[in-house]
């Protein structure tokens, strides 16, 4: 028998009470650690997206800026036209390493040419892309040859085929990317060439044909030279090519940022009021048993136990109690937010990774902490109060 | 001398209205091996002598010795050792801990000080046990025991660290005649086969023959004995 | 005791009848074939299925709460376990679901089975851990 001991067993002996604690210990770690994932997962996604990207500008045709953002985010498929001239005005501007152009397209909805339905395809210049090329160097070894493609990490081949079907025409899926969280993971990739072959065949096989209009592009991707600015560049791209709309890499995604900001502010509240609640019940709960137990707790210092003494096996109690709540919380709301993320990405529309393993274990050893800490907290008051009382006092009626 | 209380006083200040002088500069000297009982109405002192007796309660005034040692220059540690090791004590009200064991109440004091040469916690806890006489109870919980036997056990746990001094407050006032009147002998019983020291408080004045010293309280103030 | 049979019901409820409600079928999507008639996808023999496992758990959870012996409570125990393993196994192995993540059986039913099973298998072993304390020997 010792001081832990003890404490256990005065939490089995009031189950109830014990219960409480528990689940909000429970709530409290749950709750903090799924929206931190969430926070966490978002911000990641978005870094890694831009890092994909590569591109310090994106130039794009004038007004088009929020609709292209989406397709990138979300996956949610445009059109949109600037002449093709406008790349060699590009790759011109002082400071620009290269400027490579890229097609946006779509697959058919619910068409039975199409084995995937509204898939956002983006087209790009072999001879000029560094989004794309250097994966391609790395994992195939080689270039995509006609009518194969790349797809971000969601695309697969329907179950039973063995290409997917476009417009009639058969791709073959020669890899996937690595998960970015964002609208890219449901992105196909192909070449100009094939992507023209696409729209050729398109006319004769498809409900309806693939139209690409003649000497047209999406967007430029542009990189700069080492050490050159990019905002001089994107002022430069205002004035040199008319009609179109330059977004530096950091306002990428702005109205989206802003968006999950409010949403992920809202979610801090809702944690931060959880987060109080929960503190204030656990007091009162503390406050209550240390008031019921007054006398038992005189009858402990009669016997001979410090005021430490007391404070430790209260807080004892609290601790396991704490520990125990905290870390199933855990458990659940990493379980959780795994098993739902697609789910959460789509109903709130916001790019989401789930980290890496030790950066979970990271989260889940401080999640840990922040329950243990506020639980002993919330008991420490009532402990504090409890433990200096006269014994003769505390045993009195 | 093993405990010597002198000129002590003891306010209790409720409110501002309501001050209670429970006792009111008593002096009393308690020689090694007696058996004290302590007599008095509700409300004479006499509990209150015992808390100040045994370092539960803080005088207002006046001197507290155990053994010689004023209790209260001793710090709140020095002090709840002193108790661990030196005093055991029956009270009045339930006071075993319902989560446990007989057998782990009766060793309870011993995780706040080590108090046995080498004998174990559980074995010195079933031999009081034994000689309380219920070696047949000691998985038994409190909700299982009788008012009577419970303390028995209490009194088992009171011995547990050989204390010089035992402090009983009303130890049979929960309890049918039958059952006081084997209680008390079994003070009786333990104080002539230890020697211990017995500070025994009772509302009953017919208990006074089973000690060795009767004193009797009224008003704050000791009036006989 | 009653706490966790209670849960377990809950749950057993949960794998019976969700997945009534988010397999493709419910939501009127079905695979067309050359002669023009339909057939369910894989995700609707899932929910099926997992109403075979969902009676079988209800039973259960009935028994933990009313039953009393040690040997009956283990038996229980083991045998939600692994009604539990197979809850999980169905809408991810066994049987699956349709592959396209915004397919409604992917994004909800499968995760919801997914955690509904991991959460049988807990309960059903705090429960065998309940019982095996509560045997402890009293005078």
């Amino acid at each position: 028998m010792n001081l832990i001991r003890l404490a256990t067993k005065n939490i089995a002996g009031s189950a109830f009470r014990s219960g409480v604690v528990f689940l909000c210990a429970l709530v409290v770690a749950g709750l903090s650690l799924s929206t931190v994932l969430l926070i966490r997962g978002a911000q990641e996604s978005l870094r890694l997206a831009l890092e994909r990207l590569g591109a310090d500008v994106v130039v794009v045709p004038e007004g088009e800026s929020s609709r292209v953002e989406t397709a990138l985010l979300m996956g949610k498929p445009t059109t949109a036209w600037m002449p093709q001239e406008n790349v060699s005005k590009i790759a011109n501007i002082p400071g620009v390493a290269v400027a490579s152009p890229q097609l946006y397209l779509a697959s058919l909805a619910n068409a039975s040419c199409c084995s995937a339905s509204e898939l956002f395809m983006v087209a790009f210049d072999p001879k000029t892309d560094f989004t794309i090329e250097p994966w391609l160097k790395r994992k195939l070894g080689h270039e995509l040859r006609l009518g194969e493609a790349v797809g971000g990490h969601l695309v697969f081949v329907p179950e039973g085929e063995e290409n997917i079907k476009l417009y009639g025409y058969f791709i073959s899926l020669k890899g996937n990317l690595e998960p970015t969280g964002m609208g890219l993971d449901q992105t196909l990739f192909l070449t100009f060439d094939t992507a023209q072959d696409v729209a050729r065949i398109s006319r004769t096989r498809a409900e309806r044909p693939l139209e690409i209009p003649a000497n047209s592009i999406s967007a430029v991707m542009v990189k700069m030279k080492p050490g050159a600015d990019a905002h001089t560049a994107a002022l430069d791209i205002i004035q040199k090519v008319p009609n179109v709309t330059p977004i530096e890499s950091p306002e990428l995604f702005q109205a989206y940022r802003k968006q999950i900001t409010g949403l992920l502010r809202g979610m801090l509240a809702v944690l931060g009021i959880t987060l109080v609640l929960s503190l204030v019940l656990i007091s009162l709960i503390f406050s209550m048993a240390a008031n019921e137990r007054r006398r038992e707790i005189g009858v402990l210092r009669a016997l001979g136990a410090t005021r430490v003494a007391i404070l430790q096996s209260l807080l004892s109690e609290a601790a396991i109690l704490a520990l125990g709540g905290g870390a199933v919380g855990i458990v659940l709301g990493a379980l959780t937010t795994f098993l739902f993320r697609d789910l959460i990405v789509r109903s709130l529309e916001m790019p989401f990774l789930f980290p890496s393993l030790p950066s979970l274990l990271t989260l889940v050893g401080a999640g840990l902490i922040v329950a243990l800490a506020g639980v002993t907290l919330a008991a420490l008051l009532p402990a504090f109060r409890i433990s200096l009382q006269e014994p003769a006092i505390a045993m009195r009626e | 001398m093993i405990v010597s209380l002198q000129d002590v006083t003891k306010v209790y200040t409720i409110s501002q209205e309501n001050i209670v002088t429970a006792v009111r500069g008593v002096s009393l000297e308690v020689g090694r091996g007696e058996f004290v009982i302590i007599t008095g109405r509700s409300g004479s002192g006499k509990t209150t002598l015992l808390n100040l007796a045994a370092g539960l309660a803080r005088p207002t005034s006046g001197l507290v010795l155990l053994e010689g040692v004023d209790l209260w220059s001793l710090s709140d540690r020095q002090q709840s050792l002193l108790r661990n090791r030196k005093l055991g004590f029956v009270f009045q009200f339930p006071s075993l801990l319902p989560s446990l064991t007989t057998l782990e109440n009766v060793g309870l004091p011993t995780i706040f000080g080590t108090n046995h040469r080498g004998q174990s916690v559980n074995d010195r806890a079933a031999e009081l046990l034994d000689l309380v006489g219920l070696s047949d109870k000691l998985a038994a919980y409190p909700r299982q025991l009788s008012a009577g036997q419970q303390q028995r056990v209490v009194i088992a746990r009171s011995l547990i660290s050989q204390p010089q001094v035992l402090l009983a407050d009303e130890p049979t006032s929960n309890l049918d005649e039958q059952t006081e009147k084997e209680i008390m002998s079994l003070f009786k019983d333990i104080h002539a086969a230890t020697g211990v020291t017995i500070l025994l408080v009772t509302h009953t004045s017919q208990l006074v023959s089973y000690g060795t010293r009767a004193i009797q309280m009224a008003n704050g103030v000791v009036v006989k004995g | 005791m009653k706490i966790v049979a209670a849960l377990i019901v809950i749950l057993a409820l949960v794998i019976g009848i969700v997945p009534q409600f988010t397999d493709c079928q419910s939501q009127g999507r079905a695979i067309a074939l050359q002669n023009g008639k339909t057939v369910p996808m894989k995700c609707h023999w899932t929910a099926i299925s997992e109403i075979a496992m969902a009676v079988p758990l209800v039973g259960l959870g009935a028994v933990t709460a009313v039953s009393k012996r040690k040997e009956s409570r283990r038996i229980v125990a083991g045998f939600g376990s692994l009604l539990g393993v197979f809850v999980i196994l169905l809408p991810n192995t066994l049987i699956g679901v349709c592959a396209s993540s915004d397919m409604l059986c992917n994004s909800v039913m499968k995760p919801t089975l997914t955690l509904a099973g991991i959460l049988v298998i807990g309960l059903s072993l705090v429960g065998l851990v309940i019982s095996e304390r509560k045997a402890e020997p009293t005078a």
